[in-house]
């Protein structure tokens, strides 16, 4: 029995040596990665390159499209062939970062546009100005995007796609409470005017609800209109705890109490089942959206009469901030075709692939010449075409939210606390005292 | 020839090691070689891809002492468990007390309460978020038949845990099947001895049926709290953008190690999470092995 204990320790022993290994080997691989780049490729029968292009993008809509764009991408030449890989969105980026720990990581990947930075910071995404330096296409984006996925001035993802908010009303009602449906409001004040004459009572019950800020949008999105920055400085000073912000937050919560919880639990309750969204049977009369929404009036609500503005803005002068985010290509630290990678990402990002993306998918996409010429299409309809010039214009005014590499999880110190105000167990000020408190002491734990 | 013998059980120790093999290996490779990596990995900054430097017990002081959310997941994580476990395991028995009688049709109330159990995962939490869907769910329609007005369920930070072990009471049915088979197992002797005696049902199910089916309220209490620790699916699907519900309610321990691992990418604090909740659960379970003799009946068993 001895003799299969000592057994058992040994390979107890070998085992732990060899996964001990295994952890050394993902903290060097990124040194040895552009070493490999021309050994290890690769190759298809006919000699070319294979390239694994991996996205969440399987739905019946999206993945003909992207099929498409690859199709024409391996058409254009002969070195290189693009293999799609789809995955859905819960698994994508956990592979993703597997994959890369594991040394094998795929070509180019579709990921977050917030998080670009956190992800060149722990170097799972490959620095790109290695090729920017030779073509700079940076200038072919929002600059609002490009900025999003710098760190230390060095990018390492290419915008593919963003989206913006937008508030969208309905004309008819607008007409039947004695509105003008070409002069939607402007101002936070006309919002709440606007809203109230829109509301529709019969007894206790709405038949009609104006408008609640908090349906299709976040309060962080208000603060963001507001304040026209984010909480973050370039010196990663916090501004969550502002006598502004602590105006907005009550300024909420009025809403919140016109319409009682009931209301807004069960008009929340029919929005996210998407089956009868008040919005499209006339119930709600304005929401803030993105202008994908548009697709759901086109498919569920053909006749409504409706139309699209920016979001209003905190008092006249203030701007009509609006909140977006997005989706960039990268190439994963550990990748062995980097340089075809790239001439991919260059095809995908350019204003060919953007604008039939654009227009195949009512998407807003980061190309800004690809979104001009998409808002110009004869492919829309006359709605789709507003909504979607609309989209394009708003870009001018949308801001990203990245996350900063210092507080990469700050969202989850705020949301607890903004909980608990709308729910009355905290003031805005007592909300906003403690998630600037959480958040510096995170920021000085990073640093 | 005793030597012979000793040949023999070691040739048969060795032909069982050799059966066990791909199980040793398996648990060896799988299991433990990740296991101690965590632990070494969790005195570290790893985090996955760039960086893997032997921080010391900064992990761990980080944990207890400047991290509000790791005590706010512990937290749920133990309330969770304090109700969900005595509440399932007495929901169980009784089940399975009830669906013991022999009355025609009760294999159909038998499949019937067994279903849940058969059907799992994110399918039938979005079920039951529609159920409990404050407006519009058929759990608060039901209550409101009784004139009760229903709570807002997922929405109100008080009652997002009661709901998922509402949601865990219903499907009982996995446990109510082990009771059944067990409570199948008593021999009927010791019911008839019982009932000559004079007993009534009552003193036969709390003296006879509860004794004889302790080893498996054993096994379903030491499993089922290993399980409720480690909830995490439910709150992921849930919530909101998996973020743990309102105002954190839903915020388990496992969520959190989860965002911290795969969100933050901080690898090395996750595995010192994990390794806190480890040893929590192992005093748990060793705490619940020592009490066992004190009341786990094992027929034939020498005392």
């Amino acid at each position: 029995m001895k003799k299969t204990h000592s057994f058992i320790l040994v390979l107890t022993a070998l085992v732990l040596f060899l996964s001990g290994c295994a952890g050394f080997q993902t903290s060097n691989n990124s040194n040895s990665t552009n070493n490999n780049e021309n050994n290890n490729t690769e190759e298809n029968s006919e000699g070319k390159t294979v390239i694994d292009f991996w996205t969440f993008w399987g739905s019946e809509i999206r993945r003909p499209i992207i099929e498409k764009i690859i199709a024409d991408f391996n058409e254009s030449q002969d070195e290189i062939e693009v293999k799609h890989t789809f995955l859905p969105f819960g698994d994508i980026w956990t592979k993703e970062l597997a994959s890369i720990a594991a040394g094998d990581p795929p070509d180019v990947v579709i990921n977050d546009i917030n998080a670009t930075a956190l992800r060149g910071q722990k170097k799972q995404a490959m620095n790109l100005s290695q090729f920017l330096e030779q073509d700079d296409i940076s200038n072919r984006f929002y600059p609002e995007l490009w900025d999003a996925t710098l760190y230390e001035g060095d990018s390492y993802g290419i915008p593919f796609n963003t989206d913006t908010r937008v508030l969208f009303y309905n004309k008819d009602a607008f007409e039947e409470a004695g509105l003008d449906p070409e002069q939607p409001p402007t101002t936070w004040a006309e919002l709440e005017e606007y809203a109230a004459k829109l509301d529709k009572k019969s007894g206790n019950d709405y038949e009609r609800i104006g408008f609640y800020p908090l349906w299709g949008i976040g309060y962080d999105v208000w603060l963001l209109n507001a304040n026209g920055q984010n909480y973050f400085d370039k010196e990663n000073n916090v501004q969550i705890d502002t006598a502004k912000n602590e105006e907005v937050l009550n300024w909420l919560k009025t809403w919140k109490d016109r319409y009682g919880d009931k209301v807004v639990n069960s008009y929340q309750a029919q929005i996210d089942s998407q089956q009868g969204h008040p919005f499209f049977s006339g119930d709600l009369a304005m929401i803030a959206q993105a202008p994908t929404f548009y697709t759901q009036i086109r498919d569920y609500a053909e006749d409504l009469n409706f139309g699209v503005v920016e979001l209003p803005e905190y008092e006249e002068g203030n701007g009509h901030t609006s909140w977006g985010g997005g989706f960039v290509a990268e190439i994963p630290e550990g990748s062995k075709n980097a340089e075809e990678a790239w001439e991919f990402i260059k095809y995908l990002t350019d204003v060919e692939a953007q604008t039939y993306w654009a227009v195949q998918n009512f998407d807003n996409v980061a190309n800004v010449e690809a979104a001009e010429a998409a808002s110009q299409s004869s492919e829309f309809t006359e709605d789709g075409s507003m909504v979607y010039q609309k989209a394009v214009e708003n870009m001018e005014q949308t801001l990203l939210t990245p996350i900063p590499v210092v507080a990469p999880d700050f969202s989850s110190l705020i949301n607890p606390n903004v909980d608990q105000f709308f729910l009355g167990s905290m003031t805005a000020k007592e909300a906003l005292e403690k998630s600037q408190k959480d958040v510096e002491n995170l920021i000085k734990k990073n640093q | 020839m005793g030597k012979k013998r000793l040949t023999m059980r070691r040739k048969e120790s060795i032909y069982g090691y050799i059966f066990v093999l791909p199980w040793i290996i398996g648990f060896l490779a799988f299991t433990a070689g990740p296991l101690v990596f965590s632990f070494a990995a969790s005195f570290t900054n790893y985090n996955i891809t760039s960086q893997m430097d032997f921080i010391g017990g900064e992990n761990y002081k980080g944990l207890f002492t400047e991290d509000s959310l790791f005590w706010t997941s512990l937290w749920n994580t133990l309330y969770f468990v304090l109700f969900s476990v005595p509440l399932t395991t007495i929901g169980a028995i009784f089940l399975s007390a009830l669906l013991n009688q022999d009355m025609p049709g009760i294999r159909f109330f038998r499949t019937l309460y067994y279903l849940p159990a058969v059907l799992s995962g994110v399918g039938v939490y979005m079920l039951w978020m529609q159920l409990l869907d404050p407006g519009t769910g058929m759990v608060n329609l039901v209550l409101s038949w009784f004139g009760i007005d229903g709570p807002n369920w997922l929405f109100d930070p008080n009652w997002t845990k009661p709901s998922l072990i509402f949601m865990k009471l219903w499907s009982v049915g996995g446990a109510m099947l082990l009771y059944l088979a067990s409570m199948q197992g008593v021999s009927k002797n010791l019911y008839e001895a019982a009932e000559i005696d004079g007993a009534n049902t009552w003193r036969k199910f709390f003296h006879i049926t509860i004794p004889m089916i302790t080893p498996v309220i054993f096994f379903d209490v030491v499993t089922s709290l290993i399980g409720g620790f480690q909830i995490f699916q439910e709150a992921y699907v849930m919530s909101n953008n998996g973020e743990g519900g309102p105002a954190n309610s839903l915020l388990f321990y496992n969520l959190y190690m989860w965002k911290q691992a795969f969100t933050n990418f901080n690898m090395g604090y996750a595995m010192a999470m994990s390794w806190i909740l480890f040893v929590i659960v192992f005093i748990l379970t060793i705490f619940n092995l020592k009490l066992a003799p004190r009341w786990v009946h094992y027929e034939g068993e020498e005392k």
